[in-house]
């Protein structure tokens, strides 16, 4: 037989291609019986209790297999595995938004039957299971939330005559007198994740805008270019430019977190308004095991503005967690979700071993463990109380919007584009994705929260 | 194209012997055709796999609404005509169009100059040639991190001079450019001066006589001399430079407030921040057109002048 070029070449063009249609079959090859799981743990403590506490501690119709996946790609590792057909049976995301990406893909399983035999609309926070919801369905289990929180050194506070901030006059006063004294007012930056700056954007549109304000801005009720929008970017912007974040614009761009825990621990800087993740995060620039005797502690946000309730709680969801569509044992996924869920001591003792961002579980002091840092039980025990609920930009914008909201805020107090053609631009893909159905559901501010 | 072989007596009578009918055997051409198609099989196999395949899902994709996720939806040129309106996308050509620039300028001139400089020292030549190449085969995210440090507002030249290099707007494109030339620009005096050992000295010889200077000699004997390996280089670093991410990535992530997004980060963060898929596909096309209209042009360029590279 004579090999031609135009013979070879289909013979390598088919022999290509017959793997990658193989592929496409969809047959995903399972090497485990039991319920596949992918998670990312910040450090090996978390990673360690999790796997005893979590896993090996398990003991429901089916065994559990822990896969370890690096932080920074696991929800690319998992998209990916989804699009081939395969992916682990219980499929974790960064949040609602995420969620609804792969729920229009039908990669997730409906929870509403599991939800009703296993209780977790009561067992869980109302605000958290309908931002989980995707037209009337329930397509996640909210598995870590976070909340917004005012971080500081009570002994920076003390030196300087200074108290904890309940309103706009009290903050501005204190930056004021700070920056005076080449203090940094608020230790932010976004050198390391420039995600970071929408944690600022939802301080000033949940405090200064106010929640109810945004709620109707979610629902698409205003326009995002609503002067009460406008003006809260506005005064962040301001704040930003008269270096209270960070010290001055430049350095906002180039601080890493480890500056920023340091400096608050130095009394270099005053505040910091970060997430509740960064307790877990402050060990290591704090007391003991950083050689000093600085110390922590938080309180919450406060009113930028007179028509803001003087206590919002910004919450997010900070993890998700769904059973895949080809599960072949969803029931025993359901079972191993009830189990990591639904248990409110199971929730607290992860806090206090390890720092475990809990589930959305209404927790009292009861719940938890004696070698809690009480810091840290007082934060859940308060957020399991909170009377007005705002809203985390990352959990309730679409995933477009969310991305144009913290890219392009960094533009504004760089005087690149104005607040109000910031506020356009956020309104125009916003208008596009509600239409799309891509916004996830926004309870009201204080319908909901318990 | 056909070959035939015709047993020979001999052949045949092997064969009676042997107890089996004769196998004609392959002459040496068709046997060297199929030897060369067989090395070059698993090339064409990976090519096929991982550039041909992704590359015609992508051109489809472009086409698509497609978030990464689920199904595809068709709409046509909508996203080649939300880049063309796009700011952000306008931005990030903008400054492709700036590194481009800078990296066939500063590293071409300074690797030039490196090389020839080199061609005029007997000592040490080794020792400058290992010196200005390892940089290069640094990982990109060690020497990003050491310059990081080096250029800090907080212990570093930064704060020394008083300037946040990547912190500034104005200054965080020329800064993150300036730590990826210091890597790149040694490989390009290694293969300059690999150009220039190939000039023939009496052209030299030839040139001092007539009494040419090192300057003279360097502009009217070795540029033309490499103009092929200057033509080669300067075209690899058109595409490159339209390839960048990895240094602009680590150091800035695209900002501050944009100011260093170059298409790659912007193709990145639409496909995996903003999951547009189908819109980032738009974008590495754009990229890839860019690509093969410098390489179309400098094929034919070399057809019309004969060069060997």
């Amino acid at each position: 037989m004579t090999l031609s070029r135009r013979g070879f070449l289909a013979l390598s063009g088919v022999a290509a291609l017959t793997p990658a249609l193989a592929a496409c079959g969809g047959d995903a090859r399972r090497t485990f019986d039991g319920i596949e799981y992918w998670a990312a743990f910040p450090d090996d403590a978390q990673r360690e209790y999790f796997q005893a506490e979590r896993v090996d501690a398990f003991t429901g119709s089916a065994p559990v297999q822990l896969t370890i996946k690096p932080s920074e790609s696991i929800g690319r590792l998992v998209q990916t595995a989804l699009a081939a057909g395969a992916g682990p049976d219980l499929i974790s995301t960064a949040g609602p938004a995420q969620v609804a990406a792969y729920a229009g893909a039908g990669y997730l399983l409906p929870l509403d039957e599991y939800a009703q035999q296993y209780g977790w609309n009561g067992a869980l926070a109302p605000w958290a299971l309908a931002a989980s919801r995707m037209d009337g369905k329930l397509l996640s289990l909210p598995a870590g939330y976070e909340s917004m929180i005012l971080l500081y050194n009570p002994a920076t506070l003390a030196t300087n005559g200074w108290s904890v901030p309940t309103n706009r006059a009290e903050f501005e006063a204190i930056c004021t007198e700070a920056k005076a004294k080449d203090m940094i007012p608020v230790a932010a930056g976004n050198g390391d994740f420039r995600p970071a700056s929408e944690w600022a954007v939802t301080f000033a549109l949940n405090h200064h805008a106010g929640p109810t304000a945004v709620h109707e801005v979610l629902a698409g009720r205003i326009p995002w270019t609503d002067p009460v929008i406008v003006d809260a970017i506005a005064q962040l912007s301001d704040y930003f430019q008269r270096g209270w974040w960070g010290g001055s614009v430049e350095d906002y761009f180039t601080t890493g977190f480890p500056s920023m825990y340091a400096s608050l621990a130095s009394g270099e800087a005053v505040f910091m308004i970060t997430g509740s993740w960064a307790l877990s995060e402050l060990g290591p620039y704090f007391g003991e095991e950083a050689g000093n005797d600085a110390t922590w502690d938080w309180a919450p946000l406060f009113p930028l503005r007179d028509d803001v309730p003087a206590q919002v709680w910004d919450l997010g969801i900070g993890q998700t967690m769904s059973i895949n569509s080809k599960c072949p044992i969803p029931d025993a996924a359901a079972e191993y979700l009830d189990f990591l869920e639904t248990d409110p001591g199971r929730q607290a003792e992860g806090i206090a071993e390890v720092g475990l961002q809990p589930a959305p579980v209404r927790l009292t002091a009861a719940d938890f463990p004696d070698s809690v840092d009480e810091r840290q039980s007082r934060l859940y025990v308060e957020l399991s109380n909170a009377a007005t609920i705002g809203y985390t930009t990352w959990t309730f914008c679409p995933q477009q919007t969310d991305t144009e909201l913290y890219t392009n805020f960094d533009k504004v107090f760089t005087d690149l584009i104005t607040p109000h053609e910031y506020c356009a631009g956020l309104d125009k893909i916003f208008r596009k994705e509600l239409a799309l159905g891509k916004v996830p559901a926004a309870p009201a501010p204080d319908g909901l929260a318990r | 194209m056909m070959t035939t072989t015709t047993p020979t007596a001999t052949t045949a009578a092997r064969a009676v012997l042997a107890g089996r009918p004769e196998r004609p055997r392959r002459s040496p051409v068709r046997r060297r055709t199929v030897v060369a198609w067989a090395f070059m099989l698993p090339l064409i196999l990976t090519n096929v796999l991982v550039v041909l395949g992704p590359s015609l899902s992508a051109l489809y994709y472009s086409f698509t609404d497609w978030s990464g996720v689920g199904e595809a939806r068709w709409i046509g040129l909508d996203n080649y005509v939300e880049l063309v309106g796009d700011p952000e996308f306008l931005n990030a050509f903008w400054h492709n169009i700036v590194w481009t620039v800078f990296f066939l300028v500063v590293p071409m001139v300074m690797g030039l100059f490196g090389a020839f400089a080199l061609t005029r020292i007997r000592r040490f030549r080794l020792l400058f040639r290992v010196a200005f190449f390892v940089p290069y085969i640094v990982a990109s995210v060690v020497t990003a991190a050491v310059w990081e440090n080096l250029l800090s507002s907080d212990v570093g030249v930064g704060e020394a001079f008083g300037i946040n290099f990547l912190g500034n707007v104005d200054l965080a494109l020329p800064t993150v450019a300036f730590v990826n030339n210091w890597a790149w620009w040694g490989f390009l005096v290694v293969i300059f001066l690999a150009a220039m050992q190939g000039v023939d000295p009496s052209l030299y010889e030839a040139a001092a006589l007539d009494g040419a200077g090192p300057f003279r000699q360097f502009w009217s004997v070795t540029l033309p001399s490499i103009r092929p390996t200057f033509m080669f280089l300067g075209l690899m670093t058109i595409i490159w430079s339209f390839l960048s991410f990895d240094y602009v990535y680590i150091l800035t992530q695209g900002g501050p407030a944009g100011s260093t997004d170059v298409l790659s980060t912007l193709l990145y963060r639409e496909a995996f921040a903003s999951l547009r898929a189908g819109y980032a596909s738009a974008i590495g096309i754009v990229m890839g057109v860019i690509s093969a209209i410098v390489v179309a042009a400098y094929l034919i360029i070399r057809k019309r002048k004969d060069w060997a590279i």
